[in-house]
């Protein structure tokens, strides 16, 4: 039996003229690791933005466990458990990495502080906090790097805690917008291994242009052209469907 | 005469001065557009453009003077509008649109001082033509011809600008430049040159306002002062970078102005027994119609609603708060130091038999205060606050109302003026800062004039004259002393209240920073620094930006309340006005002690308060034109020093290590923003 988590439906946005995202649904499962391919314009990262919340629907639902997150600002999304990752590594540059992994599990943890402590207790005397932080940097390797700032890291190390900093928000699903973008494929070997074995249990959702990537990686793909559904299925399912093949081979690919 | 004839000359009367408005607005509109700058020394190029109109029409006679000088002021104008544009606003481009704000402020102090040295303080009337000063009647509607020249004229320019932007290949590329500079670097065209042409352009527009203006009223050194903030109102009304809305909004304001002006407090008659009557309230009017456009319309009336997702290019804010030389512990030590000095400085002081000293530092620990309020927004949530003034103008007013009206307790009257403040911060940050920085940093300087404006309507607050006559109780519920009859000989030292209100103040003044550093180490104060760091990231770690952000401009209102409040209790303090505590000046010197000292440092910014109040004693002993000075300092600190004072030592440890090591000497400056691009 299994558990929806992620349920779009109609899901629509226009930009003036144009209709990016054109009555998507989809639907993604626990423990799933869902991509979301297309060519160049194809929606994927309006899509991507309308989940997590940069961009507000103009049609359409998002529910996320049952409950409607269509309207909600991304920040609530990030407590009810969407996470999201950035292409372009966006960590806090002049911060430590332990600042940076602490400030994304302080944020999980903002419940249990009071109006008084947040304003006048240290920001590392909460215990539970510093254990959760150093669990994080275990997990992501990077506390022996811990006390240095992020802009200081190496490229990958940065695209490490980047994953880390999604971790510490403690998602059920991720958001991955096309996080081996710009690396050679020895780094996305990396990153990607990275990816299964940090986010090994949470639902995964890739929005990828890399059609080879996404085949190796995923459990079910969801194709999109000009904003709507073309196909969706397992990976051999997608490599055998004609349409796919004529979407991509039909010049609209861009590589 | 009657009510329509009347309507209709003040209506002639407003677009008149409108298409004044049409002519600064459009200039400023572009520049915004083109180039992300906010160009304050547009009103002062405007008041250039007047003077040396003046000059030229005093060389060559009334009449062929004035021709002459319409076409070649502007272009003089011009002149100096491409090298300020070429020299100080070139090296800027990149970093944060903050910098060109400060920088032009920094030019506002330059060339307003410029134009009084030569040209001196007294009004001044640019003659005009007789033949254009013959009043014409036109269906019983008198009015001089000057003004429909001005109207048709500036029109003819307004529509000729238009087309130049609509139908030529030059108007195409500065329009392009405004919606995607990238995009037009990226088909081969020299974007960088355009800037330049448009900012002269804009500088020649505003001459041409000036100058026409000057013939209408009169010349005098307040005129760019006095058409600057309108200009703004106009340009955010509008919509920033739209010429559309420059024009619309210029001819509204014009006529809204002069309307006010005529018929505010007339009473039109009755009906049913109500006097019908319009509220007095010239100079309101405008703050109020752009709270409201920006509250339902945040782009303005003609923006383009994409215009806030842009700022691809924006540079990140240059905070001195990194990279410090100096451990936390030798830090601390030399924080402690420096209060230690402090604490014995009166009697240091007293030594002198001067009591002046005294005056000036409690000057400066007020300002201290209020600069460390304003670190708090610009330094740690990257909101730039143009009328943080207002904080410490009402925190004044509150203190001194109280002070008054109800108790002369002093520790009443700042608690009041804390309180009023924050609530004030509080709404004013719930309506602006979700929008946009530039926004924001706007509609704060709307309600800081709304405030200036404001006092000088009512009665309770005194007008024009301000508030005076107020006792200050050293104390609370009758424990206490009257503060101005506090004299005590303590070891041979007379404890003067100046002295009193200097240790009160430098309490108060520790206190803030030990206040303010406690909060940015505890949770609250990490998240500010994670929005300041990367705003987006932290809003998908789950943490609610705009509520971080509007919290801290709370606690910053509140703070730079009470620096205000203390002002009202300082003994030498024997008046509120508005000039003193209210106008837009204040908040931009805030500003400028803030990154003269270094922002985002906390201290920093106190240092800075210190250094400019110090500096600004020291220059105005000797010159009347300090502000000349001030300003070019300031412009060379925002060019080559922007992290503020506190970051010299580690420009000189950078120095030397580069001279030292052989590498080719890149300006540290350029570096700098290279590192945090």
């Amino acid at each position: 039996m299994t558990e929806t988590v992620l349920e779009t439906n109609g899901l629509t946005k226009r930009f003036g003229e144009l209709t990016a995202v054109d009555h998507v649904d989809l639907e993604v499962e626990k423990g799933e690791f869902r991509s979301v391919i297309g060519p160049n314009g194809a929606g994927k990262t309006t899509t991507f933005n309308l989940i997590t919340g940069a961009l507000i629907p103009s049609e359409g639902t998002v529910r996320f466990n049952g409950t409607d997150i269509t309207n909600m600002p991304p920040h609530e999304r990030v407590h009810h458990g969407v996470g999201r990752s950035f292409q372009i590594t966006n960590v806090f540059g002049g911060l430590t990495v332990r600042e940076n992994v602490r400030l994304a599990a302080q944020s999980m943890y903002s419940d249990e502080i009071s109006r008084r402590e947040a304003m006048f207790r240290d920001k590392d005397s909460f215990d539970e906090l510093t254990d959760r932080t150093t669990e994080i940097l275990d997990k992501i390797g990077l506390r022996d790097r811990a006390d240095v700032h992020a802009d200081t890291l190496a490229y990958g190390d940065q695209r490490r805690l980047e994953i880390g900093l999604v971790l510490a928000t403690d998602p059920e699903l991720v958001m991955l917008d096309e996080p081996t973008a710009g690396m050679s494929s020895e780094e996305t070997h990396e990153t990607m291994t990275l990816i299964s074995d940090v986010l090994s249990d949470q639902s995964l959702m890739l929005i990828e242009h890399d059609i080879d990537l996404v085949m190796r990686v995923s459990d079910r793909v969801t194709v999109l052209t000009r904003g709507q559904e073309l196909a969706s299925g397992t990976p051999e399912d997608i490599a055998t469907n004609e349409d796919v093949r004529d979407a991509y081979l039909g010049g609209a690919r861009d590589e | 005469m009657t009510f329509v004839a009347d309507l209709t000359e003040q209506l002639i009367n407003g677009v008149t001065l409108g298409m004044v408005y049409v002519l600064l607005a459009a200039g400023l509109s572009i520049i915004f557009g083109v180039m992300d700058v906010i160009n304050f020394s547009h009103g002062e190029l405007f008041a250039l453009g007047a003077y040396f109109a003046l000059s030229i029409s005093g060389a060559l006679g009334v009449g062929v003077g004035f021709w002459t000088a319409l076409v070649v002021a502007p272009l003089l104008v011009g002149i100096v509008g491409v090298a300020i544009e070429r020299f100080t606003i070139r090296p800027l481009y990149g970093r944060n649109p903050l910098y060109h704000i400060l920088l032009t402020f920094g030019l506002v102090l330059i060339i307003n001082d410029l134009i009084k040295l030569v040209w001196g303080t007294q009004q001044r009337n640019l003659g005009v033509p007789g033949y254009l000063s013959q009043p014409v009647g036109v269906a019983g509607i008198q009015v001089s011809l000057y003004n429909y020249f001005m109207i048709v004229f500036a029109g003819a320019l307004a529509l000729g600008i238009y087309l130049f932007l609509e139908r030529t290949k030059y108007g195409m590329i500065v329009r392009a430049g405004s919606q995607d500079r990238q995009m037009v670097r990226n088909v081969g065209i020299d974007i960088d040159k355009y800037y330049t042409l448009v900012f002269g352009l804009g500088a020649a527009l505003a001459a041409v306002g000036g100058i026409v203006l000057g013939g209408y009223q009169s010349i005098s050194t307040g005129m760019g002062n006095s058409v600057i903030i309108p200009a703004f109102i106009i340009v955010v009304l509008g919509g920033l970078g739209s010429f559309r809305g420059a024009v619309f909004g210029g001819l509204l304001v014009g006529i809204i102005r002069t309307i006010t002006r005529t018929y505010g407090g007339t009473e039109f008659g009755e009906v049913a027994g109500i006097t019908l009557s319009l509220p007095d309230l010239e100079g309101l009017t405008i703050f109020l119609l752009m709270i409201a456009v920006l509250l339902v319309k945040p782009q303005g009336l003609f923006g383009n609603p994409e215009f806030q997702d842009e700022g691809g290019e924006e540079g990140d804010l240059l905070t001195g708060a990194d990279g410090g030389v100096f451990t936390d512990s030798v830090r601390m030590k030399l924080g402690a130091a420096a209060v230690g000095l402090l604490a014995i400085a009166p009697f240091a002081i007293l030594l002198t038999g001067n009591d002046y000293y005294i005056i000036l530092l409690n000057r400066v620990l007020i300002m201290a205060i209020f600069a460390l309020s304003l670190d708090i927004v610009m330094g740690y949530t990257g909101l730039v606050p143009l009328g943080h003034t207002m904080f410490y103008g009402v925190g004044a007013y509150v203190a001194a109302l109280v002070m008054i009206h109800y108790t002369s307790s002093f520790i009443i009257a700042l608690f009041g003026a804390i309180v009023i403040c924050a609530l004030i911060a509080w709404i004013v940050g719930s309506l602006s800062i979700r929008v946009s920085g530039v926004y924001f940093a706007m509609i704060t300087l709307a309600f800081a004039e709304l405030f200036y404006n404001a006092v000088f309507k009512f009665q309770f607050t005194g007008g024009s004259d301000g508030l005076l006559g107020w006792d200050t109780f050293f104390g609370i519920a009758g424990i206490g002393a009257e503060l101005n009859g506090i004299n005590l000989l303590i070891a041979g030292f007379e404890i003067t209240p100046n002295i009193v209100f200097y240790y009160t103040a430098l309490i108060l003044a520790v206190a803030s920073l030990l206040f303010a550093r406690r909060f940015m180490n505890a949770p609250f104060g990490s998240v500010l620094q994670s929005i300041s760091e990367a705003e987006e990231r932290a809003e998908f770690i789950g943490y609610d930006v705009t509520k971080y952000k509007r919290r801290a401009f709370v606690i910053s209102g509140g703070m730079a309340g009470m620096a205000g409040g203390l002002l009202a209790v300082k003994p030498s303090t024997f008046i509120i006005s508005p000039d003193q505590t209210l106008a837009w000046i204040h908040s931009g010197e805030v500003i400028v002690m803030t990154l003269l000292g270094g922002m985002g440092t906390l201290f920093g910014p106190m240092i800075g308060a210190g250094v400019f109040i110090g500096a600004e004693d020291i220059l105005s002993s000797y010159t009347e034109q300090w502000r000349l000075v001030i300003g070019t300092i300031f412009v060379l600190f925002v060019l080559f020093v922007p992290r503020g004072l506190v970051s010299i030592p580690s420009l000189l440890v950078q120095r030397r290590q580069s001279a030292e090591s052989d590498s080719p000497s890149v300006g540290f400056d350029e570096s700098e923003v290279n590192t945090h691009d």
